[in-house]
C-alpha cells in the first residue's frame, strides 16, 4: 500500500496530500481537475485514490451517539461545587490571614527590639574590651620594667667588678 | 518536468474550501473568543452559550478518541470544568476551538495512556457496548442494521489499531474538519509532522478499510 518511488509523477507528499485532499473534497477546483487528469495516467493513484474514498465514505458511517441529557445539569453541578470549594479556600485563607497579621506585626516588633538589644550589648563588648586591654597591657609593662631595672642593676655591678680587675 | 501538467504549486492542495469557510468561522472566532472574555468578566450566561456551541464537538471528539461513551462524557465535562476554571487567565491569543481541542486532546491521550493496561477483554466489552449505543435508524431493515453495525464495528477497531495521536489527528480531520495548521496548533507540532500523522494513519487504515468500497 505504501508509496514505491519511481512508479508515480507525483512527488510522495504531494500524491498524499492530493489523495487525502480529493477524498475529502477539500481540493479547489484546479487542482481537482489537475488530479483527475492525472487519475487518469496513474494506475497506482487510482487504486489508492478508490481506497482513500473508501476509507471516507466508511469513516462517515460512524455517527456518533446522542449526548446525556444530564450533560449540563451535572456540568452544573460540578462548577457550582468548583466555585463552592474555591470560595472556601478563598474564606479560609482570609480567616487565617486576619489574626495572622498582628502576629506577624508582633512578631516584628520583637525580632526588632531583640536585634537592636543585642546590638548594644554587643557595642559595649566592644567599648568595654579595649580598656580591660589596655589595663592589662600596662600592668605587664610595669612588671617588665621592675624586672628589667633588678636586672640593670646586676649588670651594672658585673661592669664596676671587671673595670677593677683590669 | 511533470507529464501530467501539475506543478507542485498547482498541485499543493490548496485549502481554499476551508479557508473560505474559515473566513464565516472567523466571525465565530472573534464570537467565542468574546464570549469567552465576557465569561472572565463574570457572565456566567455567555459560559452557558459556549457550552451549547462546543459540548457536541468536543464529546463526538473525546467518544471517538476513547471509544466509549460514558468516559468521553466525563472528560467532556472535565474540559468545560478547565475552562470555567481558567477563565480568569483567559487571553485571546489563540483560536478559541483550538484551546479548547488542546485540552480534550491532552485529557484523551492521558486516558488512553492510562486506560492501555487495562484489560483487553474490558475495552472490547466497551466498545461493544458502544456500538450498541447508536441508534436505530428506523428506514433501515434489520439485515441493513446488522451489516451497518458490523461495519461501523469494523471502524471503530480500525480506528482503535491507530496510535493514539495519529487517532487525534485523523479524528480532528475527518470529524472535526480542522485544517493541517489547527491541528498542528492543537498538538503543539509542526505542520508537517501533522502530515506525516495524517498519512500514516489513513494509509493503516486503508489496509483496513479499503474492502469496504
Amino acid at each position: 500500500m505504501g508509496w514505491s518511488p519511481g512508479t508515480c509523477s507525483l512527488e510522495d507528499g504531494v500524491a498524499e496530500e492530493l489523495i487525502v485532499g480529493y477524498a475529502a473534497r477539500s481540493l479547489d477546483p484546479e487542482a481537482e481537475l489537475g488530479f483527475e487528469r492525472h487519475l487518469k495516467s496513474c494506475s497506482r493513484c487510482q487504486r489508492l485514490a478508490a481506497q482513500q474514498g473508501a476509507v471516507w465514505s466508511a469513516l462517515d458511517a460512524w455517527r456518533p451517539p446522542a449526548v446525556s441529557p444530564d450533560f449540563d445539569r451535572t456540568l452544573a453541578l460540578r462548577i457550582a461545587a468548583s466555585r463552592r470549594i474555591s470560595s472556601r479556600i478563598y474564606a479560609f485563607a482570609k480567616w487565617i490571614w486576619r489574626p495572622a497579621l498582628p502576629v506577624a506585626a508582633i512578631s516584628a516588633v520583637l525580632a526588632g527590639f531583640f536585634l537592636l538589644k543585642d546590638q548594644h550589648t554587643a557595642r559595649q563588648v566592644l567599648e568595654t574590651q579595649p580598656s580591660a586591654q589596655i589595663e592589662q597591657q600596662v600592668e605587664h609593662a610595669l612588671d617588665d620594667m621592675d624586672i628589667l631595672k633588678q636586672i640593670g642593676l646586676d649588670v651594672s655591678a658585673q661592669r664596676s667588678d671587671s673595670a677593677r680587675k683590669i | 518536468m511533470n507529464p501530467d501538467g501539475l506543478q507542485p504549486q498547482v498541485a499543493q492542495p490548496s485549502w481554499d474550501r476551508r479557508v473560505n469557510s474559515s473566513k464565516a468561522a472567523d466571525r465565530f472566532l472573534d464570537r467565542d473568543a468574546d464570549l469567552m472574555l465576557q465569561v472572565r468578566e463574570g457572565n456566567q450566561a455567555c459560559f452557558t452559550l459556549l457550552l451549547e456551541r462546543h459540548r457536541n464537538a468536543v464529546i463526538h471528539f473525546l467518544d471517538r478518541m476513547v471509544l466509549n461513551q460514558a468516559v468521553a462524557e466525563e472528560l467532556a465535562q472535565e474540559v468545560f470544568l478547565r475552562v470555567y476554571r481558567f477563565r480568569l487567565n483567559y487571553q485571546p491569543t489563540a483560536k478559541f476551538t483550538t484551546w479548547l481541542f488542546r485540552i480534550a486532546t491532552h485529557l484523551g491521550l492521558n486516558w488512553i495512556r492510562d486506560a492501555r493496561h487495562e484489560k483487553v477483554q474490558e475495552r472490547l466489552d466497551q466498545e461493544i457496548d458502544g456500538t450498541t449505543r447508536q441508534v436505530r435508524d428506523r428506514n433501515r431493515t434489520i439485515e441493513q442494521e446488522l451489516v451497518y453495525r458490523a461495519k461501523l464495528r469494523e471502524v471503530r477497531q480500525a480506528i482503535e489499531t491507530l496510535p493514539s495521536k495519529q487517532r487525534a489527528a485523523v479524528v480532528m480531520h475527518k470529524y472535526e474538519e480542522l485544517g493541517y495548521v489547527e491541528i498542528a496548533n492543537v498538538l503543539m507540532c509542526s505542520e508537517s509532522a501533522v502530515k506525516s500523522l495524517l498519512f500514516r494513519a489513513y494509509e493503516t487504515l486503508r489496509m483496513r478499510l479499503a474492502h469496504m468500497a
